[in-house]
């Protein structure tokens, strides 16, 4: 059965009453995508809040995106459901040279692997996650975080074979 | 799991090589007897860094790349990577190249439940099953082949169209194959139905509830298994599936045999689709005029933007998270596949239940590893 469509706008109101002071930016991207900043201290309370009364009862995806020229790491969750095809995209920035956040497992079962993956390849500390540790890397790789991009000649523009 | 064993307990590394399974991972299991007490997955055997060199290559260079994240999937993982670009650039394909993608997936969709048909059966010890889909399936390949020049990794999307049209005698030759896996999948379905064997086998095993499956993630034929119609070709529909008259397969027991049986469903209605797209299909170019790159084009700067695309893959949702900076190469890609969260189900699945039913639930997952590694 699939639930009554939740439109864009009013989980946005919902979000913003809720949360005044945590969620920031957030926005209508398209038809069936809205974004939002949220505040890293409360990301746990957003998600449960999100996860029980506004029906976003399944993880699509997290990851981070390294913003190394804006000295930051984000770290970035799909958060959609399975009654209707709505996608929030929430992101909460975290400073480069400490990347710590609170894990959401506690609210999203499946996050567990995906914060092991962002932690082995972002470096991203997760806070009480019950497993933090290598997934897919070797574990002479850890620390190695290979996903940044600290790397030299960051911004190569152009692949060096094409022109 | 805690690795420590009491006296009457036993570990046991299942993998990386397996002969009952899909691909190398390792499953550590903790008996007690012959009861699964405790498991743990241990991935990262066929860690390609595919997220990686993405970033290293050009748009049009990351097609083949993706192709090679799940080799059974590789058309439904190029429909993801496409459509991230020609979101972000603005780019609508042209209905006849939208029509011919939808044949060429669901083709795809095909072959791999075939595969994980006739694999799971040898999984379980039907050995003898295991040929008679791979049989039918060359056929289905011998279609993916004309058409795309490749059996399993195609490269076949451009941004905006494909490569080519569908080639002369296509129509025909698909009529010939579905009558042929039609009578196969009916005289398949009654060997399987009548086998008293392989029901005991699989009826009642490795159950999923449906509040069970949605908190863990799982997604696609699982998922479906379990009584819960979500498939994103209906639930946010991409190219023309809005225009094709198709019904989201679903069981209701969630368990082994709930699983195979969606697949199944799934073949009918995907070979239902494809005569559809071909009845529907309008003549006109494969790419639209208005294309802001060349359809060659090796160096196209997208415009900064990020975007969330999400399709269904034979295995379920698979979405792709794509950031650009403007410049001709992807600032980062997130594969989410549709495995990832599956394999990470597994260890509270398989909990409680027999070493010999632990075969036949992963392979009824139809996990397909090297997606999972990426």
């Amino acid at each position: 059965m699939k639930v009554d469509t939740m439109e864009a706008e009013k989980i946005i109101d919902s979000l913003n009453a809720k949360f005044p002071d945590t969620i920031s930016d957030s926005q209508i991207e398209s038809e069936k995508r809205i974004s939002a900043y949220a505040e890293a201290g409360s990301i746990v309370e957003i998600c449960r809040y999100l996860k029980d009364e506004l029906q976003f009862d399944h993880l699509s995806s997290e990851t981070a995106v390294d913003l190394i020229l804006k000295d930051e790491i984000e770290v970035v969750y799909h958060l959609s459901s399975f009654g209707q095809p709505l996608v929030l995209k929430l992101k909460a920035r975290l400073p480069r040279n400490n990347p710590e956040i609170e894990s959401i497992t506690s609210v999203y079962w499946d996050a567990n692997w995906y914060e092991r993956e962002a932690y082995e390849l972002f470096g991203v500390q997760y806070r009480n996650h019950p497993n933090l540790r290598n997934l897919v890397l070797p574990d002479e790789l850890l620390g190695d975080w290979p996903l940044r991009k600290d790397y030299e000649d960051f911004p190569q523009k152009t692949a060096k074979n094409l022109v | 799991m805690d690795t420590n064993i009491g006296p009457d307990e036993m570990l046991i590394h299942m993998g990386p090589h397996h002969i009952a399974q899909p691909g190398p991972f390792r499953l550590n299991v903790k008996l007690k007897g012959e009861t699964v007490q405790d498991s743990d997955v241990e991935m990262g055997f066929i860690h390609k860094g595919i997220e990686k060199i993405l970033e290293s290559k050009t748009y049009l260079q990351g097609i083949p790349v993706v192709d090679r994240a799940c080799y059974l999937a590789a058309l439904t993982n190029e429909e993801a990577f496409v459509g991230c670009v020609e979101k972000l650039a603005g780019i609508e394909p042209t209905e006849r190249s939208q029509y011919i993608r939808v044949i060429v997936e669901e083709l795809s969709r095909i072959q791999s439940h075939l595969l994980g048909y006739g694999e799971y059966t040898e999984f379980i010890g039907f050995m003898t099953m295991f040929f008679y889909p791979m049989t039918v399936r060359e056929k289905i390949l011998d279609l993916l082949e004309m058409t795309t020049g490749a059996r399993i990794t195609h490269s076949y999307l451009r941004f905006g169209g494909v490569r080519d049209d569908l080639p002369e005698g296509f129509e025909a030759k698909c009529k010939e194959a579905f009558a042929l896996l039609r009578r196969g999948l009916e005289e398949w379905g009654e060997l399987m139905k009548s086998d008293t064997i392989y029901r005991e086998r699989t009826v009642g095993v490795g159950v999923l509830t449906p509040d069970t499956a949605k908190e863990m993630g799982v997604t696609g034929p699982p998922l479906r298994a379990t009584g819960v119609d979500f498939d994103i070709r209906k639930d946010e529909p991409y190219l023309v599936y809005d225009d094709l008259d198709f019904k989201v397969c679903t069981e209701t027991a969630g368990d082994v045999y709930a699983r195979i049986w969606v697949r199944v469903a799934e073949i009918y209605e995907s070979m239902y689709i494809i005569e559809q797209a071909l009845d529907q299909m309008p003549s006109g170019p494969l790419f639209p005029e208005n294309l802001p790159y060349d359809r060659r084009a090796p160096v196209m700067r997208v415009p900064e933007g990020e975007v969330f695309h999400r399709v269904e893959d034979p295995r379920g949702e698979m979405g792709m998270y794509m950031v650009s900076d403007g410049s001709d190469k992807p600032y980062r890609v997130k594969i989410r596949g549709p495995v990832f969260p599956t394999m990470q189900a597994m260890p509270p699945l398989i909990k409680d239940s027999q070493l010999a039913d632990v075969v036949a639930i992963v392979g009824s997952l139809d996990p397909c590893v090297s997606e999972a590694d990426r």
